[in-house]
């Protein structure tokens, strides 16, 4: 779906490269998590996805299409892009005509665009508010706004810049989980985080980004229990495995638990017999 | 063109300049110009504004400044040019129709005016580019008595040019992924398709100008009489400057009224 070879990109005339020579696939339905600390490169390389930005050097290729070779708004039907600021998009009166601008630039028809409104409002709980005004709403409501004008377009690939980014907890999780019913039902879906708990509870892939390179590239799970890798970069393992791996250092007790579910599952597993590490 | 307002650093005889010698240029620049009708002459007036450029080391972060002035200055005149009728006609778009009539008279006026513009604008990115704006605020205040709160505004709107670019930057990339089109043919499709980048441009600089207000104002903005940690002398190389200046601005004019240079 996604194939990245040998990419190099920077800016203007600045001889610093942004992107160095990034190489990976992601297929069709694969949920993955871009992390790295500031300036690593992750908003750089989503930018990439949908022709915002071009590669100075090698390729990136959307579905077949070289996006060196695409224009953003040839892309826009394959790739979805949730910006981090709700207000750069917002600009219509109502709810109802900015989830609608977006289809309206593809020429659907009245009708498939009213029903794609419609259903991209159900999916994020904006059913009520689609005749309001979109710059009254809350940030977090506005987010939701943003995110529904993106499915309205219906996208195979969803990239999210920080999408939880100003939301509370509760509210983020919402947005999370309505990202992992797409995954379902066989989007594609790339986001940047700073929230590692995010990543664990949510990516089954991460890649690691520092200086424009990728560090590493693997499972949720093998990249989360690499902590020495992940300091190079400012990174640190979700709270769960953390303690995990604390404890690993004593005879090891658990597996590779990454979220509180995870780790409260294992300790009622315990045998009854395990000796109390935690303060011996 | 976010280098608009943008202080380059450089070590240079420019930049050593009092903020008010530069000022005083860009006034007198501003002055001759709307003296002067000939293009050439005014022509003249903006390679001087290129070599001040060259001088102070700034003149490839100018190139896009400079550019974009022509490009407007070229529109400018597109759209001046066929509206002036008087004088002899050089050609004609549809011969023998005389639609898009050129006179003599339309284009000698018109590539003034669009000479003028360029001279007026052009000054002013190398009065910012080589001042930085802590210099300019002290100036304004401390020299010229301008009230703080005005001088304050003064240099945080052209502070904020950049910023707005940026803005303008990541609206546009927004709506661009919704496959909005900035690039249509159809001229009235495409005028409208800036209110998807204005709209929020403005509500954005709104909510920014608000947030700055509340910073500022819990800083201890406006209370009570303030006092500068650093001043800009105006040295001896500084009326030497303005001094050549004052007297080439009027050997120049003093050219104009006998009627040399016009």
């Amino acid at each position: 779906m996604i194939k990245v070879a040998d990419l190099h990109f920077k800016y203007g005339n600045i001889d610093l490269e942004v992107l160095r020579g990034l190489s990976f696939s992601i297929e069709k339905g694969e949920f993955v998590a871009l992390i790295g600390q500031n300036g690593a490169g992750k908003t750089t390389l989503l930018k990439q996805f949908n022709a915002l930005l071009k590669p100075t050097g090698g390729s990136v290729q959307i579905a077949g299409l070289d996006t060196g070779k695409s224009t953003t708004g040839e892309l826009a039907r394959k790739v979805g892009f949730l910006f981090q600021n709700p207000d750069h998009q917002i600009f219509m009166p109502t709810v109802f005509k900015e989830i609608g601008f977006g289809p309206k630039n593809l020429h659907l028809s009245k009708a498939e665009i009213d029903h794609r409104v419609e259903e991209a409002a159900e999916a994020v709980g904006l059913s009520a508010f689609l005749g309001q005004n979109p710059l009254l709403l809350s940030k977090g409501q506005r987010q939701r706004v943003a995110f529904a004008s993106v499915l309205s377009m219906k996208p195979e690939i969803l990239v999210l810049d920080e999408p939880t980014t100003g939301q509370d907890y509760q509210e983020g999780i919402e947005i999370m989980e309505m990202v992992l019913k797409l995954n379902q039902l066989g989007h594609t879906i790339v986001f940047v985080t700073h929230d590692m708990e995010l990543v664990a509870t949510y990516a089954k892939r991460v890649i690691v980004l520092s200086h424009g390179r990728v560090l590493l590239d693997d499972s949720c799970r093998n990249v989360f229990y690499h902590p020495e890798i992940l300091r190079q970069t400012n990174l640190f393992p979700p709270q769960i495995a953390r303690l995990a791996q604390m404890f690993a250092q004593k005879p090891a007790l658990f597996s590779r638990p990454l979220t509180v579910e995870e780790i409260y599952h294992e300790i009622l597993n315990l045998p009854e017999s395990t000796p109390n590490v935690c303060c011996s | 063109m976010s280098v608009v307002a943008n202080y380059i650093p450089r070590d240079s005889f420019v930049h050593r300049l009092s903020p008010l010698t530069k000022l005083f240029w860009s006034f007198l620049l501003m002055t001759l110009s709307c003296f002067f009708r000939d293009p050439v002459v005014l022509a003249g007036l903006f390679l001087s504004i290129v070599l001040v450029a060259l001088a102070a080391g700034i003149l490839k972060e100018m190139f896009p400044v400079f550019k974009g002035l022509l490009f407007i200055a070229g529109l400018f005149i597109l759209f001046q040019i066929f509206f002036i009728t008087d004088g002899r006609t050089i050609f004609t778009l549809i011969p023998g129709t005389g639609i898009g009539r050129v006179t003599d008279i339309g284009l000698t006026g018109c590539l003034a005016m669009g000479a003028r513009m360029i001279v007026i604008a052009a000054s002013f990115p190398i009065l910012m580019g080589t001042t930085q704006i802590k210099d300019l605020v002290v100036v304004l205040v401390e020299k010229l008595k301008i009230p703080y709160p005005y001088a304050f505004m003064f240099v945080t709107s052209l502070r904020f040019v950049p910023t707005f670019m940026q803005e303008m930057d990541q609206i546009i990339q927004a709506q661009s992924s919704r496959a909005h089109r900035l690039d249509n043919k159809n001229f009235v499709k495409r005028f409208l398709s800036i209110c998807p980048l204005a709209i929020p441009l403005m509500v954005t600089s709104v909510k920014k100008a608000e947030r700055m207000a509340i910073s500022m104002e819990t800083r201890g903005f406006g209370v009570g009489k303030r006092t500068n940690l650093h001043t800009k002398e105006f040295r001896t190389v500084d009326t030497a400057v303005c001094s050549t200046l004052l007297l080439l601005g009027v050997a120049a004019l003093a050219l104009h009224f006998k009627g040399i240079l016009m």
